[in-house]
C-alpha cells in the first residue's frame, strides 16, 4: 500500500477537526435519543389520532388541524419533551457523587 | 467535566481523548467491492422507489396527508397499524440475529450513516484528491486552487443533499407533483420544510459528523456487544501471527529476526474511517467496514506473505476452538425471526380489504316510534380498502324482527346496498328498530357488511342497542 508515502499518523500539526466538545457531545447524547424516541412517539401517536380531527371543540388552533401541520408540530412537540427528559437525565448521571469502581464494575 | 471514572476502556484521564480529524485513506478490495454494491443497491432503492409507478400511481408513497400507504400493490390504512408495529419486531429481532451471527453488520454495509458518509468522502475525493492531497489541501494557505476545490466539494455536498432531501419527502407527498412544485419554487411551508430539515440532517451527519455519530451518539454501537458471543464473526487481527510486528526489507528472513507477519506499515490504521487501530483488539468504535482487511490483505500481497492477518473471524476460531454457526441463540432467534416473517405475510396476504366502524349516536339513548317500535341511531363507516369499488350489503341481527334504515337510501327489509368507492371511506347514520317486546333493557347486536361480488370482503362489528 505504499502509494505515496502517508505522512506518519501521529503527525501533530495535521489540521483537523476537534474532538466534540463536552457541550457538543452533551447535546448530542440528548437531542438524538430523543429525536429517535420522539419518532416513535409521533409514528404511534398519530396512527391513533388523525389531526384533523383534534378540531371538535374549541380548544386547539384551527391552523393545528391540518395534517401536516399537525403532524410537524406533534413531532417537535415530542421531540422537545423527550430532549427535557434526556437533559434531565444526563444533569442527574453528570451531578450524582461519581463513585470509583470498586470490585468491578 | 469529570471523566467518567465506570469507563473500562483503555483510555486513560479522559475519555475524551485529543483527536485529530480523521482522513480514511481510499481503499479497494474485496470488501470495499461489496459495499459499494451494498451502496449502490440500497441508495438506487432510495432514489428510485418513488419514481416507479404502480397501478397509475407512485410504487412506495406513505400518504400522510390522506393517512393512506401503498407500498407496490397494497394499500395500509391506520387500521392496519398493527403490521408496521410487527414489522419494527421484525427488524429489530433481525438486528439480533445477524448482529450474533455477523456482527455489526449493519453498521459497515447498511446504516444510512455510512452509506451517505461513504458518498459524501466520494465527492470529497473527487474535489480534493485522496488522502495526502487532502492533508496538503488543509494545510496549505488560501489559493485560488483551494477556494475552488473547497467550494466545489461543498457546492456539491449541499445540491447532493437537497437532492436527499427531497427524495425524502417524495416517499410522503407525490413525487411528481413536488417536483413540479419544486421548479416552479412553489411547494408548501411545510413540504419546503421537511426538505430542507432533512438535507440539512444528510449535510451535517455525512459530511461532518460522520463517524463521530457511531462514537458518540449510536446506540446500538454501544449495546451491541450484548449480542455478541464467542462465535459472532468479527474484524480482527491475528496475534499470534503477526507479532512482533515491525519493518523489514521484502526479502528478509523476518523470522529469522524474530518478527511476525505485521510489517508496521499502519496501512490498516490509516484506512479506518473511526480512526483505531484494529491491532489493539476489538473496540467499539469499531464499524466493521472491513477496510482494513483489504488493505492488509493488499500488503500482505505486495510481501507474498499469506492474506488474512486482520480478517473476518470469531473469538473461538482466534483461540484455536472449532466456531459455531449454528448454536442455541442463533436457532432461538432464528425461529423467531422465521415465523414471525411468515405469519407477517401469509397475515397480509389475509387480510379482507373491508373494514367497518360503528358509533352510537350521541344524542339519544332510544327512541319510541309511533308504532311502538323502539329505535336507536349509528353512524357507521365502511372503510373500502380495496383498490377496486364495490357494492356492500349492510345488515343488522342478533334481535328477533330487528330492521335497518339508513339515511338516503332507504332500507329495504333490514337490509341496506351502498357502493363506496376505491379507498373511500363512506359514513352513513343508520337507524335501527327493533319491536317493543323485544327491546328491553340492553342488547347486544351485530352489524356486518358484505361486498355483493366477493364472498371474502366481508366485515362484523358488535354494537349494543338500547330499549326501556
Amino acid at each position: 500500500m505504499q502509494r505515496d508515502d502517508p505522512p506518519p499518523l501521529d503527525e501533530d500539526d495535521v489540521p483537523g477537526q476537534l474532538p466534540w466538545s463536552q457541550m457538543a457531545q452533551d447535546m448530542a447524547v440528548t437531542l438524538w435519543p430523543s429525536f429517535l424516541a420522539a419518532s416513535v412517539a409521533t409514528m404511534f401517536f398519530f396512527a391513533f389520532f388523525d389531526p384533523s380531527l383534534f378540531g371538535d371543540g374549541a380548544m386547539p388552533p384551527r391552523w393545528l388541524t391540518h395534517r401536516m401541520a399537525g403532524y410537524a408540530v406533534g413531532f417537535f412537540f415530542f421531540w422537545a419533551i423527550c430532549t427535557l427528559s434526556s437533559a434531565l437525565t444526563l444533569y442527574l448521571v453528570r451531578t450524582a457523587r461519581q463513585q470509583g469502581p470498586r470490585g468491578g464494575r | 467535566m469529570n471523566a467518567s471514572p465506570a469507563k473500562d476502556t483503555a483510555q486513560p484521564a479522559s475519555y475524551y481523548e485529543a483527536r485529530r480529524k480523521i482522513y480514511p485513506r481510499e481503499t479497494d478490495g474485496r470488501f470495499q467491492r461489496l459495499r459499494y454494491i451494498a451502496i449502490w443497491v440500497l441508495l438506487g432503492l432510495y432514489y428510485l422507489l418513488p419514481w416507479i409507478p404502480w397501478d397509475g400511481r407512485q410504487s412506495v408513497l406513505f400518504d400522510l396527508p390522506a393517512r393512506k400507504f401503498y407500498v407496490f400493490g397494497l394499500v395500509f390504512w391506520p387500521q392496519d397499524f398493527f403490521y408496521l408495529t410487527w414489522l419494527l419486531i421484525i427488524l429489530g429481532l433481525s438486528l439480533f440475529f445477524f448482529t450474533a451471527l455477523a456482527g455489526r453488520l449493519w453498521c459497515g454495509y447498511a446504516c444510512p450513516q455510512t452509506v451517505w458518509t461513504e458518498v459524501f468522502i466520494w465527492i470529497e475525493r473527487k474535489f480534493e484528491g485522496d488522502r495526502n492531497r487532502r492533508i496538503k489541501l488543509d494545510k496549505a494557505p488560501w489559493s485560488l486552487e483551494k477556494v475552488l476545490r473547497k467550494g466545489g466539494k461543498h457546492l456539491a455536498w449541499v445540491l447532493f443533499a437537497l437532492w436527499t432531501g427531497f427524495t425524502f419527502v417524495g416517499f410522503f407527498t407525490p413525487i411528481h407533483e413536488l417536483w413540479g412544485k419544486v421548479t416552479q419554487f412553489s411547494t408548501g411551508p411545510w413540504e419546503t420544510f421537511w426538505v430542507l430539515f432533512y438535507s440539512f440532517a444528510t449535510w451535517g451527519n455525512a459530511g461532518f459528523m460522520r463517524e463521530q455519530v457511531c462514537k458518540y451518539m449510536c446506540p446500538y454501537a454501544r449495546f451491541q456487544s450484548a449480542m455478541f458471543d464467542r462465535d459472532t464473526l468479527i474484524i480482527a487481527y491475528d496475534t499470534g501471527r503477526g507479532e512482533p510486528r515491525g519493518a523489514r526489507a521484502r526479502n528478509a528472513d523476518y523470522r529469522g529476526k524474530g518478527l511476525g507477519d505485521c510489517i508496521d506499515c499502519k496501512a490498516c490504521v490509516q484506512v479506518c474511517p473511526t480512526g483505531i487501530d484494529i491491532r489493539e483488539g476489538l473496540q467499539y468504535e469499531c464499524i466493521a467496514c472491513a477496510a482494513c482487511i483489504d488493505a492488509c490483505d493488499a500488503v500482505m500481497d505486495k510481501m507474498d506473505y499469506p492474506r488474512g492477518l486482520v480478517r473476518y473471524t470469531s473469538q473461538h476460531a482466534m483461540e484455536g476452538a472449532t466456531a459455531h454457526v449454528v448454536r442455541p441463540r442463533m436457532i432461538v432467534y432464528g425461529v423467531l425471526l422465521a415465523a414471525l416473517v411468515v405469519g407477517f405475510f401469509v397475515s397480509i396476504s389475509l387480510r379482507t380489504p373491508v373494514g367497518l366502524d360503528v358509533m352510537r349516536d350521541r344524542n339519544a339513548l332510544y327512541r319510541t316510534l309511533p308504532d311502538g317500535s323502539i329505535e336507536n341511531v349509528y353512524l357507521l363507516r365502511i372503510l373500502n380498502k380495496d383498490t377496486q369499488p364495490h357494492v356492500y350489503v349492510l345488515g343488522a341481527s342478533g334481535l328477533p324482527g330487528i330492521s335497518l334504515e339508513a339515511g338516503e337510501t332507504g332500507g329495504t327489509g333490514g337490509r341496506v346496498r351502498h357502493e363506496v368507492g376505491p379507498g373511500e371511506v363512506y359514513s352513513l347514520p343508520v337507524r335501527v328498530r327493533v319491536p317493543r317486546d323485544e327491546a328491553t333493557g340492553s342488547h347486544e347486536i351485530l352489524f356486518e357488511v358484505a361486498a355483493e361480488d366477493g364472498p371474502r370482503l366481508k366485515a362484523s362489528r358488535e354494537a349494543r342497542f338500547l330499549g326501556p
